[in-house]
């Protein structure tokens, strides 16, 4: 699923062991939700709205919405 | 009762119970083969040293499974495959070389070789997914 979580990481100048680290996940576990190749749970999304102050709907996109989240 | 504790923390619960354990694997493993005589002890010491020998590596994969359920979900999903596959590739290895042995194309295989086999599959199951490059 395409999401914005890379745009609003770099944006904050935090690396992926940042992100992670405030997560409590993988660096590794970022990098596969940034590059799309794993969803988070319910509970790992909401915990990645709040951290960017955003709404799940924001974050993540099945195709269309994600580049006008992200401005 | 064993539940999500993040990464951080199940990493280092694992740690912390993975080295000593193979601390004790190894002093075991020497005192064994040093102090008894696999020929002439009598067999109470040799079962007993088999037992022990063998504790620690039970306590290892207490270990593992316990990390899997603690760690967080994306670390679960990839040790869990890697489990299935090193189990796939070990059970496997079993029926071949079972079915080798029964049509006597090779002779005895000793059993004891098909816990590396399964370390090693797991592992090889790890690398081969590979780790996200940092960004």
């Amino acid at each position: 699923m395409k999401n914005i979580i890379r745009t609003l990481r770099t944006e904050r100048g935090w690396s992926q062991q940042d992100l992670a680290d405030k997560l409590d996940v993988s660096r590794q576990s970022v990098n596969a939700i940034e590059t799309g190749k794993y969803d988070p749970s319910l509970p790992l999304a909401f915990s990645l709205a709040r951290l960017f102050g955003r709404s799940i709907e924001d974050l993540f996109d099945d195709e269309t919405n994600v580049a006008s989240a992200a401005e | 009762m064993t539940q999500p504790r993040g990464f951080r923390t199940a990493s280092r619960r694992y740690l912390m119970v993975f080295w000593p354990l193979m601390a004790l694997y190894l002093v075991t493993l020497f005192a064994g083969v040093y102090f008894v005589d696999e020929e002439a002890s009598p067999l109470y010491l040799r079962a007993g040293l088999a037992v022990a020998v063998a504790l620690p590596l039970f306590g290892v994969l207490w270990a593992m499974l316990r990390h899997v359920k603690e760690t967080d979900e994306y670390t679960r999903m990839r040790q869990l495959q890697a489990l299935a596959e090193g189990g796939a590739i070990t059970t496997g290895a079993i029926f071949l070389i079972g079915f080798l042995e029964i049509f006597n194309v090779i002779s005895d295989v000793p059993l004891f070789l098909f816990g590396p086999l399964f370390f090693f599959a797991f592992g090889l199951a790890h690398c081969r997914r590979g780790f996200g490059k940092t960004v």
